[in-house]
């Protein structure tokens, strides 16, 4: 049997899955270890694939090669746009996925791939010699010896589930948890944190009385990836209801039951994730909170509880599910429950998420404090392709925050680091502009093919997508009689008579005008083109916002290129404010650009330090 | 590199027979063509080094001046550089300056001398010397716009910011979690908001064109109880100096201001209503008005009335006043003894006889060097700080216009872009903090 890989990959949930297929796409021999190969890509949480600013993290991975985007497509079971009519900057796909299916799917897609060895283990030491990878070694024993190590262990480090006043030192639904790694971790140097998070009960579907909810369908047979067959992603419905003051009331009568109240749980948890007992102890004014039941696959009846995630005693549960319109005799399948778990401080990461402390020792996922699937996999997708191109002596490959919400992600994470488990925001994105679901391929795909990452067939899509878009900008420098047809189109949407005829692209400017409205008229584009002419649409009518962002960012552009890289020690450098010199010796930026990012770095540290830099050539 | 044009002042302020307004980058020559007329200039061929005789004008402003261009690389900076040499006087100057910066940018702390330095007009031995310069200057600018403008100014515009950090976290908790349930917020109240905003914001910048908000300077708030000779105090300062440079009155129950150049350093003193606490209706406008007078003043002149003790009220007035920036001010000297008040800087007087009174000036002036005023900053300051609301107000207007046919995206992207802006005076820009206030406001999350 092999004993010698190019990289280990410590974990196979969604960053760890990302990462093992770019680096074995990039021809690297990869070994992927997880506690239990039952729990490979495994859902944890919600059945669910995107949602804001996520599904533009998975078109994201999906245009530079990744797996994320076309495992959802293939196993959705529901799939929906979100935010149509709020701006294209912000339209947001998310599906809901049959959860086996999804877990069954990433499963085989490691197995069948070559240069994957797909190994159900426990990593309990990374073997380090002069701060160099070199090796792991199993619970069992066994070592593997390897140029490379990504740590994506997600929450499984120490992992202990918290449900009333029962605990117990186990993972996600029961998996084992990893106890040995944090200490090898600490032995090498980590600061280990604790943080939490928490899931809601599963209930079985049967038990449900359907006929009281209010059904959510889904509507659009889109996709994150233009890689999936998968045609009838619809055939699954979401049901929403709410909480009640009787909801409340068993809350706040068991509140001293709540480890999260009784002091149990000490780990941080996130501000966007709230357990039902938060929510309405911060918000005690609220009458209802709402409630999205969710299924969870196709071959169970198991309903996803989406709003009442909790950690009060079971029987406190019971109780409180059952006082939930909908939910009157509903059986808890699986329990909700807190769990918390250690992670590292993102901030002792390169932007390429190599330790800046080990060579070789990669971190991608929840291990760094982010939280989500998608967090996840983009991570992990980026930490595969940097530990295959430090094994190529290539240059890392960082996305900047102007090019991908995954950039925005990484840059956040070991820029300013992250108190609480990190989510993915649309408002997080300053460039939010022109980061869209809609371009995510002509911003990334070039360079998905660059580094090798990016299939023929994905290439050949895009390629053609964008032949046609340009035939279709062409289409639009079509000059449009001036005679009685137009008048009545423009009058019709209010909208004044040019002298003369005009160019279809000039009519668009027009705010009253929308590609959709000129192509009822004139019919210059085929209807099925509709994602395509929503792209022009955009392109058109924001080219005033488009161009402000992109001055601001050819202005940052400069920072970013200057390298800090021979800088050892910021306490040497005469005129830096203390607290300047702290952060800045504590995150290490790679560029001037990202040390201008770190709070507590003023405008005049940054002229400081460039003034140095300038003086030291 | 490559770098926007800057302007600033580059003589210091106060009383002086010339002052210069030095413009650098490489729209110079064109923002001194725009403004610069001259008989003996050939628009089409601007001779370096040579001074030029002509008129400053636009339709605000004529001013017989010169002018002098440096063609880079042979200047100061390295870059083209432009020098108006115009008649003193701090008006006149600030005029000048705040034409010129409607083309260019307000240069930063420092900034002339970092552009000689990274386009090799300054050796490396000086580099040192130039991280000192620009600490200081951007402490002394920190330090004066927080001395100058803190207080009303600085509340007032992080109300402005939080009004606007509120609107643009429900547009992003409507954007960010579709599935809210709570109505976040309508284009009627965003358009509300953006009004209000924007008028406040007009306001403000009237105020500071009229000298009353934004003004340059030592702001010395003279304050006490009724009849202790405040204004006798004010007069005989006055007296001893001739260079009065304005006089704003108002009734006489109301703040009065008369500025004088004392050693070269501008001192604007308010002679505030007496402060108690009965009184008519006129009476109260004056005294609120006292009380913001203090909020905004640098330094203050409490004035005593020796004759007589101290009554509660003053006690606890005194009390009321930050120690560092207070002098008291025993009046009276004449026709009673003098005494000490504990924990306080006392200085007595008699302000009929004109006893002392160059001591409560020296003293001023002492204060005001020792509180560490850097004067030529507060004028830029105050100008940016200006210049700032000028385009807040813009982008709030713009938005405004628009806002009927803005996506909600849009309207984020607006909106943020004013917060930004304001944020170059109060220092909050982090998208952090709006991610916080969505947090802080609404129950979110699965």
């Amino acid at each position: 049997m092999e004993k010698e890989f190019d990289c280990v990959v410590v974990g196979a949930g969604h960053a760890g899955c990302e990462a093992a297929l770019a680096l074995a796409r990039l021809n690297k021999k990869v070994l992927i270890t997880c506690l239990n190969l039952d729990s490979v890509a495994f859902l944890a949480c919600n059945p669910s694939i995107g949602g804001t600013a996520k599904g533009h993290l998975v078109c994201e991975i999906d245009a530079l090669g990744g797996e994320m985007g076309i495992n959802a497509d293939e196993t959705a079971i529901q799939i929906r746009m979100l935010n149509e009519g709020k701006g294209p900057a912000v339209h947001s796909l998310r599906a809901q996925v049959d959860k086996n299916a999804y877990h069954n799917r990433m499963k085989k897609v490691l197995e069948d791939n070559e240069n994957i060895y797909l190994k159900q283990a426990e990593i309990v030491e990374v073997i380090v010699e002069d701060k160099k990878v070199v090796g792991v070694k199993t619970a069992l024993g066994e070592i593997f010896s390897c140029k490379t190590v990504i740590v994506s262990t997600g929450v499984y480090l120490k992992s202990r589930i918290i449900i009333g006043e029962f605990s117990q030192n186990v993972g996600p639904n029961g998996f084992a948890s990893a106890n040995s790694l944090t200490q090898n971790l600490i032995d090498l140097g980590f600061t280990i944190r604790r943080f939490k998070t928490g899931t809601p009960a599963r209930i079985n579907g049967r038990t449900i009385d359907f006929k009281k909810l209010q059904v959510q369908e889904g509507k659009d047979n889109i996709g994150f990836s233009p890689l999936s067959k998968n045609q009838n992603k619809n055939v699954a419905c979401c049901y929403e209801t709410s909480t009640n003051l009787k909801t409340h009331e068993i809350i706040l009568k068991n509140l001293k039951r709540a480890p999260m109240f009784s002091g149990e749980i000490k780990g941080v948890g996130p501000r966007y994730c709230p357990s039902i007992e938060d929510k309405i102890v911060r918000f005690p004014n609220r009458e209802r909170h709402q409630i999205f039941l969710e299924p969870e696959s196709l071959s169970t009846n198991e309903i996803y509880i989406q709003g009442v995630s909790t950690s009060l005693p079971a029987d406190v549960q019971n109780e409180m599910y059952a006082s939930i319109q909908g939910l009157e005799n509903a059986q808890i399948m699986r329990n909700a429950y807190a769990i918390e778990y250690d992670c590292i401080d993102s901030l002792e990461l390169t932007p390429w998420l190599e330790s800046k402390a080990i060579s070789g020792m990669f971190f991608a996922g929840q291990v760094n404090g982010t939280s989500g699937y998608e967090e996840a996999a983009a991570q992990g997708l980026i930490a595969g392709i940097n530990a295959s191109l430090k094994m190529d002596n290539k240059a890392p490959f960082v996305l900047k925050r102007n090019e991908a919400y995954i950039g925005v992600l990484i840059d956040d994470l070991v820029t300013k680091g992250t108190n609480e488990p990190y989510r993915m925001m649309t408002s997080r994105a300053e460039f939010r502009l022109v980061l869209r679901q809609d371009n995510a391929d002509s911003r990334l795909t070039e360079l998905g093919k660059q580094l090798g990452l990016v299939s023929n067939e994905r290439y050949e899509i895009y390629k053609s997508k964008q032949a046609l878009l340009n035939q279709m900008r062409n289409k639009l420098e079509t000059l449009i009689k001036l005679d009685d047809r137009l008048k009545t189109f423009l009058e019709k949407n209010e909208e004044p008579i040019p002298k003369n005829s005009i160019k279809a692209i000039d009519l668009l400017k027009r705010n009253n005008i929308d590609i959709f409205k000129l192509n009822e008229e004139y019919g210059l584009f085929d209807n099925s083109e509709y994602r395509l002419m929503e792209t022009l649409n955009t392109e058109i009518k924001y080219s005033g916002y488009i161009k402000q962002q992109n001055d601001e960012i050819e202005k940052l552009k400069k920072q970013e290129q200057v390298s800090l890289a021979e800088i050892e020690d910021y306490s040497k450098i005469k005129g830096l404010r203390i607290e300047a010199q702290q952060k800045l010796n504590k995150v290490r930026p790679e560029t001037l650009g990202q040390a201008s990012r770190i709070s507590g770095v003023s405008p005049a540290d940054i002229t400081v330090l460039s003034i140095f830099l300038k003086a030291k050539k | 590199m490559e770098e926007k044009t800057i302007c600033a002042i580059s003589t210091p302020l106060g009383n002086s027979a010339i002052s210069i307004i030095r413009i650098s980058g490489d729209k110079s020559l064109e923002i001194a063509k725009k403004y610069f007329v001259s008989k003996s200039l050939d628009y089409n061929f601007i001779e370096p080094r040579k001074m030029y005789l002509g008129v400053f004008s636009n339709q605000d402003i004529e001013e017989k001046c010169m002018m002098v261009y440096f063609k880079a690389p042979y200047s100061y900076t390295g870059e083209d550089i432009v020098e108006f040499q115009i008649h003193g006087g701090e008006y006149l100057a600030k005029k000048v300056l705040e034409i010129i910066a409607g083309n260019c940018s307000l240069a930063s702390p420092g900034e002339f001398t970092k552009r000689a330095f990274f386009n090799g007009k300054i050796s490396l031995d000086e580099a040192e010397g130039i991280i000192d310069v620009i600490n200081a200057e951007s402490q002394a600018e920190l330090k004066s716009a927080y001395n100058l403008s803190s207080g009303r100014f600085n509340k007032q515009i992080v109300e402005f910011q939080n009004m606007l950090k509120n609107i643009l976290a429900r547009i992003e908790v409507a954007l960010d979690y579709p599935e809210h349930d709570e109505e976040l917020i309508t284009t009627n109240q965003a358009k509300e908001a953006l009004k209000e905003i924007s008028n406040k914001l007009h306001e403000l910048i009237t105020n500071s064109n009229s000298g009353e908000r934004l003004k340059s300077g030592v702001n010395i708030a003279i304050v006490g109880s009724p009849n202790v000779g405040k204004s006798s105090l004010l007069n005989s300062i006055l007296g001893k100096e001739r260079a009065i440079v304005s006089s704003v009155a108002g009734t006489t129950r109301d703040t009065i201001c008369e500025t004088i150049i004392y050693k070269g350093i501008k001192f604007n003193f308010t002679d505030t209503a007496g402060i108690r606490n009965q009184g008519d209706e006129i009476e109260k406008i004056g005294i609120e008005k006292a009380k913001k007078e203090i909020e905004l003043a640098d330094l203050i002149l409490f004035v005593v009335d020796l004759s007589r003790d101290m009554n509660d009220e003053e006690i606890r007035l005194l009390n009321s006043l930050e120690k560092d920036k207070t002098i008291v001010v025993l009046n009276k000297k004449d026709i009673a003894k003098e005494k000490v008040i504990k924990n306080y800087e006392t200085l007595a007087i008699s302000a009929k006889n004109d006893e002392n009174i160059n001591a409560v000036l020296d003293r001023i002036y002492k204060k005001a060097i020792s509180n560490n005023i850097d004067l030529s900053k507060i004028v830029l300051t105050n100008m940016r700080h200006k210049n700032i609301l000028v385009k807040a107000k813009e982008l709030a207007d713009n938005a405004l216009n628009e806002i009927s046919n803005l996506s909600l995206d849009i309207l984020a992207f607006e909106i943020k872009k004013i917060w930004q802006e304001l944020g170059k005076i109060t220092g909050e820009c982090e998208t952090e903090e709006i991610i916080n206030e969505i947090f802080s406001r609404f129950c979110l999350g699965k």
